[in-house]
């Protein structure tokens, strides 16, 4: 193909609104990123540097050891305190890893034995148990919370991992099982009948027929419902009270609505807690996107 | 056969009927009484706290400003989210590294990306007041989150940037369904680019354009977090959505018959949207 003056201009325009677009989406976190690296009297210059001068790792020292920021911003008058609860931020991240990693797994040995079972056996009741299922996502978190919340602290669970790891289970598994449902259906049956042929009972084939092939739609479940545990805000808000159970949107809530607040820690919270949904969202963004489109466009 | 589905559908059954069965049931039944966590008994009322609800000034404040929210942001989400897939669907070098990107403002927790934007429109500090100075837009800094018929505005923007990476996703998915002989077929006809968007891309993309429309108008309905950290509901009563005043009678006023009133009728409300928006937008598009 010959490259014309106007196909190349077209492009030029092309290449141009990606940039946009790109900077667009960015630059949100590229400025975040400036400005924990920043002293806090800095970020108050009118127009700020948007490039720190020099960067300083000293607020995310400050996070990780509680060691007070050197270049004290509390002699320049411009904040009466230092935001001392943004200390939670590492324990918070901890504490969201471990319970989204718990969500996850429920969702992989739960979602896939469920999903298995309506796609493949045929029982009296199997339409409304999947419609039921399915169904109770319709109810918006707002409206259960409560009910939610009181059903935590009957059975003792408030305030515990366990607690919250059940409820995000109860609002994850639905869409796990719905997409892997949908996944082991499209897989030839014609595969698990040899298995079962040769012996294997159902849980043997699929355990070693099905699931190597339907690894993809796995990932994607893992994916989906390791970010759907480590974004939760309101049922994490509403059950967890101890700062050391606290996950990290909770954390960064906390410091971020406080008036008060030192600015370049919060902007060191906000980093820390993108870089786990990032490098999932990076590595696994193909089974993202395929498990997205395959269950909203059913 | 028999028991043996029961057995393995038990556990996901029970973990889901619990948090949906009684938290429904427990709403409907708190929604037909007096309950002040103040005061301790629950009289019966019946219909009264839909009523009260139905007839409160501002209920229909917080509606409206829902219906304002979504027509914010819904519309940009669409245009920006269509405008993204035509472009990520061009086969030009380098677009991978843009679709790889696009998902991250989507994966990251809701309370943090409203946190970038708490920091991004800052009165004191922002970045959007330092850019908009040294661009000579403004003459000093505005206070954007303070600012009544502003705030509205910065929450939405922050839903957008969040939200239009799904609409791409799923907006560029259903371009790719279309067969490149239909474009080339209609080139030959002579249909030049917009005629062509318009008789053979929209109609065709006319499914994944209804499931993003339902969705992002149910997103924009049902918003919490982004509230929560960047308005609380305010300044004054700006920012208080449908949801938000739904969140604030229960667990600020301690008024869980209204709120669980509330919560209900937003569930009908999305349900109705859903109904609506099903009904309403074949018609329209199929031309």
């Amino acid at each position: 193909m010959s490259a014309s003056p106007r196909r190349l201009a077209s492009q030029a325009i092309l290449y141009l609104l990606a940039l946009l677009l790109a900077v667009f989406i960015l630059a949100p976190f590229a400025w975040v990123l400036s400005a924990s690296l920043q002293p806090e009297h800095a970020i108050f210059k009118q127009p700020p540097d948007w490039i720190p001068q020099p960067a300083s790792l000293d607020n995310y020292v400050y996070v990780f050891t509680g060691k007070i920021p050197s270049r004290s911003d509390l002699s320049s008058g411009l904040t009466a305190g230092i935001t001392g609860d943004a200390i939670f931020i590492p324990s918070g991240l901890r504490n969201s890893i471990a319970v989204a990693m718990v969500v996850m797994a429920l969702n992989l040995v739960f979602g896939t034995t469920a999903a298995y079972t309506f796609a493949r056996e045929r029982f009296r009741g199997r339409a409304v148990a999947f419609n039921f299922i399915l169904g109770s996502r319709l109810l918006p978190a707002m409206a259960v919370a409560i009910p939610i919340y009181t059903i935590l602290r009957v059975t003792g669970l408030l305030d515990t991992r366990i607690g919250l790891i059940l409820v995000h289970g109860a609002f994850t598994l639905p869409f796990s099982i719905w997409v892997l449902t949908l996944y082991f259906r499209s897989l030839p049956r014609e595969i698990e009948e040899a298995a079962l042929v040769d012996g294997c009972d159902r849980l043997a084939a699929l355990r070693y027929v099905v699931v190597p092939i339907a690894a993809p739609g796995l990932a994607a479940v893992a994916a989906f419902s390791f970010l759907f545990s480590y974004d939760e805000f309101l049922f994490a808000q509403l059950s967890l009270s101890s700062i050391e159970l606290k996950t990290v949107p909770v954390v960064l809530a906390a410091i971020a609505v406080n008036p008060d607040a030192t600015y370049t820690l919060i902007a060191v919270g906000v980093v820390l807690a993108v870089i786990a949904p990032i490098l999932l969202a990076l590595l696994l963004r193909r089974y993202l996107v395929s498990g997205l489109v395959a269950s909203l466009e059913k | 056969m028999g028991l043996r589905p029961w057995l393995v559908l038990l556990p996901p059954l029970l973990l889901v009927g619990l948090f949906s069965v009684y938290p429904f049931a427990f709403a409907v039944y708190a929604s037909t009484r007096r309950w002040l966590l103040t005061r301790p008994d629950t009289p019966f009322v019946g219909l009264g706290n839909y009523l009260a609800v139905l007839g409160s000034e501002q209920i229909r404040a917080s509606a409206l400003t829902s219906v304002t929210f979504v027509a914010l942001t819904v519309p940009p989400i669409m245009l920006l989210g269509f405008g993204a897939a035509l472009l990520l669907n061009q086969p030009l070098r380098g677009m991978g590294l843009l679709r790889a990107i696009i998902l991250l403002p989507w994966a990251i927790p809701l309370v943090a990306a409203g946190v970038i934007w708490r920091l991004l429109v800052h009165g004191n500090f922002g970045a959007l007041n330092g850019l908009l100075l040294q661009l000579g837009l403004i003459d000093s800094y505005i206070p954007w989150l303070s600012n009544p018929s502003l705030a509205l505005i910065a929450v939405a923007i922050a839903q957008v940037w969040r939200e239009f990476p799904l609409a791409t996703i799923l907006l560029l998915a259903g371009l790719q369904t279309i067969p490149a002989e239909l474009h080339e077929a209609a080139r030959i006809d002579g249909a030049g680019a917009v005629a062509r968007l318009r008789h053979v891309t929209l109609p065709l993309l006319r499914p994944s354009i209804l499931v993003v429309l339902v969705y992002e108008s149910m997103t924009a309905v049902v918003v919490f977090d982004l509230v929560y950290v960047l308005t609380g509901g305010g300044p004054g009563s700006a920012t208080t959505l449908f949801s938000w005043y739904a969140y604030a009678a229960s667990f600020k006023f301690l008024n869980l018959g209204q709120g669980a009133a509330l919560s209900l009728l937003m569930a009908l409300a999305l349900l109705l949207l859903i109904v609506l928006y099903l009904r309403v937008l074949p018609s329209e598009e199929v031309e």
